[in-house]
């Protein structure tokens, strides 16, 4: 208020003095307008008491919202906005700053090279961008030292509450203040926080004004749509994405570009195996199906078939989003899906898997297995039948925490799961992945062999795919090892 | 929330109409929840597997379906019963089979000798906490065939909102615990002028829907309406979207949705007091819970209490209890007053509320109290000035 009482008088004395030009009269009235508000409002910046002469729709984001009467802007465009009216010379009283980390809260972090390098493609990049790194390489770590040395207040998005609990950990390990948490039920805010994907959709209305830095983990998850209001209600100018599979779709690559930055560094499996990763024999196991088996799958292959082939004949380039959608609409298409369902469920676990799988639990029966199912049924049949350990996502976070432990320390030796264990959590040392089946393709993939690459003296870990002949597994199979080789983004 | 394939609606032009459950649905929801309760005490897997089948009766499918899964979200989880705690039964025996090459069955055999149970038992106890195997429950009160109609319409419409961005409600009577709890979950309430008509016309929507179409407010409109069956007379228009085309869904009073529980009558215990008390003090005197709201500049004020003379109908009052409130809402809700320049306002103040002469509405009879309004003093008030309003 103080300002605007000071710039009322500079604007009386300037007209009072006669030679004056009349245009610098014009702008010193104009400094005396009121100055304007930007205020957080529940995801948005609003705009109060805008200085007249400044055409504020024509701002980035702004719009007039009659809803309150007063300009407003998603609060992602936070800092386009500030430059813009700086540049436009609007006085303006910001958003009141957000409270920073202290730098002798923070332990120093050591960075492997490509750590660094990774690090530093993120910082030349004006702290905005996608860092694309395997999984066990470090991303966390790397992370950690982005906020350590930026030391702007931090929001880290995690996928899941496992991932929440490990996070909240490793801050600790190396951050001595108060660290905040959104999810699995506590509402904890602090400079430095760490908020599942599902609680900052649902409380970013209030977390968007709060910080600086947004570090997202598996950013592959936002550019689709879903949810990503998360990113544009936060504020944070400065957005560091980790993930192991960056999208290669265009429209998600152009989107997350937008919200997060382009991707700034990428390293594959094949980059680092061997060296900072374990080296790994790829091994695909081709499997038959037994006469009745055969027969089953033909049955439901033909019907599904029909349907699906007219559709890709009527809509060459349409996704298997757009087919469920258009077969859900008709009887004939209704009865495709569920073919296409019970395709899966009989491949999912078929006589020979059973016999492969129980040859390979019993070859490797000394080293520490994970064993990757297509869905949560199959993994308790193998829990059932080989008296493996299940860990989806029925069983309890202490129970799940209960064994991680013990399979770290060795009492238990095979775990079985359909998608717990797919990402970011963290698997201690297994030497051997036995996929009996996956649904989601490269991205699953990727994440799985990831859990086999904590290097160890004198490791050589073994992915086994037991693959169906003659049948949708192949193509699958073949597609899903993409993943694996080095691939750089476009934007590289 | 319900999934999407099961919205059972049809297209009518611009329209979308759910196929509400009625009267005539009732026999065969009464067969349903007889076939729920036959299976109480069986596990959740066998009652899912048996409602996937056709009921007893003739039931339309679409409808059954949807049926079924409001029934099945509206129940408990179901209860755990096994003979060896399935937690601990896992833990011996996943630790017992990793360091031994016997078969499962000698595993199996070894760990239920331990502890005390056959192999069946045992075998039946390693997953009895899984949601499948979980027993299903006796619901907590008995729900009938037209309780199960109202909540699967709700779940009906509460989906066909959760893409919706904004509401617009035509509303009369109970209004303040919609904009209430629209507030409450931070979205935004616009009154629209309804030229002189009775009732308030809203629009609600969620600050960031100015900038696209998003999903984040569907849940908290879809909240919005189990209140509206309270309202005396509503009228809602939603654009919705349907098998990818914009359609506008439409309700009113009368459509067999589920009522949210009771609005609370009062906001307060003062406000409670006062009422009573002033109905036993002043019998001459109708005292009206939730009068008209009063809109003003682009908003609704609720004042809490009407009050009504029965021998002149002209002789009408709004009263307003300045409570418990924060400052920031004090000195809101009297700016808001005194813009609304209403000429019959009676305003109870708190003396700890601190309100100086300058901040209140000019023209509004003053009451100033400590603890409980007194009658007498509203009375009082009332006779300064004795004003007629029309209608």
């Amino acid at each position: 208020m103080s300002t605007c009482i000071y710039l009322g008088a500079l604007a009386r004395l300037a007209a009072s003095i006669t030679l004056i030009s009349s245009g610098a009269v014009r702008a010193i009235t104009r400094l005396a307008d009121p100055v304007m508000k930007l205020r957080f409002d529940r995801g948005t910046i609003l705009l109060g008491e805008p200085p007249s002469g400044v055409n504020l729709a024509t701002a980035p984001g702004v719009l007039w919202d009659r809803r309150v009467r007063a300009f407003r802007a998603p609060a992602g465009k936070y800092a386009a906005l500030k430059h813009w009216l700086r540049a436009a010379g609007v006085q303006f009283a910001d958003i009141a700053s957000r409270p920073r980390s202290v730098a002798d809260t923070w332990s120093s972090i050591d960075l492997r090279p490509y750590q660094e390098a990774a690090l530093s493609a993120w910082e030349l990049a004006q702290h905005r961008g996608v860092v694309a790194l395997p999984t066990g390489s470090g991303k966390t770590r790397l992370a950690l030292a982005a906020m350590r040395r930026t030391q702007l207040s931090a929001l880290c998005l995690v996928p899941t509450r496992v991932l929440l609990d490990q996070w909240s950990r490793e801050l600790a390990a190396v951050y001595r203040g108060p660290i905040g948490c959104y999810g699995d039920g506590v509402r904890r805010l602090a400079a430095v926080t760490v908020a599942t994907f599902e609680a900052a959709y649902r409380h970013m209305h209030e977390l968007g004004g709060h910080f600086d830095l947004l570090v997202v983990d598996e950013v592959h998850h936002f550019g689709g749509g879903l949810r990503d209001e998360s990113l544009e209600m936060a504020i944070a100018d400065s957005r560091l994405g980790l993930t192991a599979t960056p999208p290669r779709d265009g429209r998600a690559v152009t989107r997350l570009g937008e919200l997060v930055g382009p991707t700034v560094f990428e390293l594959a499996v094949a980059d680092l195996a061997g060296g900072f990763l374990a080296s790994f024999d790829a091994m695909t196991l081709y499997l038959d199906l037994s006469s009745e088996e055969r027969t089953a799958y033909t049955n439901q292959s033909a019907i599904f078939t029909a349907v699906f082939a007219t559709f890709r004949r009527e809509a060459p380039g349409a996704s298997w989003a757009d087919f469920s959608k258009h077969a859900a609409g008709s009887a004939a298409g209704r009865r495709a899906l569920a073919a296409w369902r019970e395709m899966r469920r009989l491949l999912s676990f078929t006589a020979s898997k059973r016999r492969a799988l129980r040859s390979l639990l019993g070859r490797h029966r000394d080293s520490r297995v994970l064993v990757f199912t297509a869905d949560n049924d199959t993994a308790y049949a193998i829990a059932r039948e080989y008296l493996v350990m299940p860990l989806t996502c029925d069983i309890g976070r202490q129970e799940r925490d209960d064994v991680l432990q013990r399979f770290r320390r060795g009492d238990l030796r095979t775990l079985v799961s359909a998608r717990v264990l797919n990402e970011g959590l963290d698997v201690p040392d297994a030497d051997i992945a036995i996929v009996v089946g996956g649904a989601l393709g490269e991205r699953e993939h990727v994440q799985r062999i990831g859990r086999l690459l904590r290097p160890s003296e004198g490791k050589r870990a073994i992915a086994y795919e037991l693959v169906t002949r003659n049948t949708v597994e192949v193509g699958q199979a073949r597609r899903r090892s993409r993943g694996l080789v080095t691939r750089s983004s476009p934007q590289l | 929330m319900l999934p999407d394939h099961l919205l059972n609606c049809r297209a009518a032009g611009s329209a979308v109409v759910p196929h509400f459950l009625a009267e005539h649905d009732h026999f065969w929801l009464r067969s349903l929840l007889e076939e729920y309760e036959r299976f109480v005490g069986r596990p959740h897997r066998e009652l899912t597997a048996r409602l996937r089948q056709p009921l007893p009766c003739e039931a339309p499918p679409e409808k059954l379906k949807l049926a079924v899964e409001a029934l099945l979200r509206a129940q408990r989880s179901g209860r755990t019963s096994a003979p060896v705690p399935p937690r601990r039964a896992r833990a011996m025996v996943f630790a017992e089979a990793a360091h031994t090459t016997e078969t499962s069955l000698a595993v199996l055999s070894r760990v239920a000798k331990t502890l005390g149970v056959t192999v069946g038992e045992l075998r039946d106890s390693l997953f009895a906490d899984l949601p499948g195997e979980r027993l299903v429950e006796a619901p907590s009160r008995p729900v009938s065939a037209v309780e199960l109609a109202l909540r699967t319409n709700l779940a009906l419409v509460q989906r066909l909102l959760f893409r919706v961005k904004a509401l617009r409600v035509d509303v009369e009577g109970h209004t303040r615990p919609l904009v209430r709890h629209a507030k409450w979950r931070g979205l935004i309430c616009t009154v629209v002028d309804r030229a002189g008509q009775g009732g308030a016309s809203l629009e609600i929507s969620g600050p960031f829907a100015l900038f696209r179409h998003t999903r984040l407010y569907g849940r908290a409109l879809g909240e919005l309406i189990p209140l509206l069956a309270w309202c005396s007379r509503f009228r809602l228009d939603a654009d919705c979207v349907v098998d990818g085309r914009r359609r506008t869904l439409q309700l009113a009073t009368g459509d067999p949705i589920f009522p949210a529980t009771a609005p609370r009558q009062y906001d307060s215990r003062i406000e409670e007091q006062c009422a009573r008390q002033f109905r036993r003090a002043a019998p001459e005197w109708d005292v009206v819970r939730e009068p008209e709201p009063i809109a003003v500049d682009g908003t609704l004020i609720f004042p809490d209490l009407g009050l009504q003379s029965r021998s002149d109908p002209g002789r009408r009052w709004l009263l307003e209890v300045v409570g418990f409130w924060t400052p920031d809402y004090v000195s809101r809700n009297l700016a808001l007053y005194r813009k609304a320049l209403v000429g019959n306002l009676i305003l109870c103040i708190d003396e700890a509320r601190n309100c100086s002469d300058g901040d209140l509405p000019p023209g509004a009879r003053i009451v100033r109290f400590r603890r409980r309004v007194a009658p007498a003093a509203v009375l009082r008030a009332i006779g300064q000035v004795t004003q007629h309003i029309p209608g």
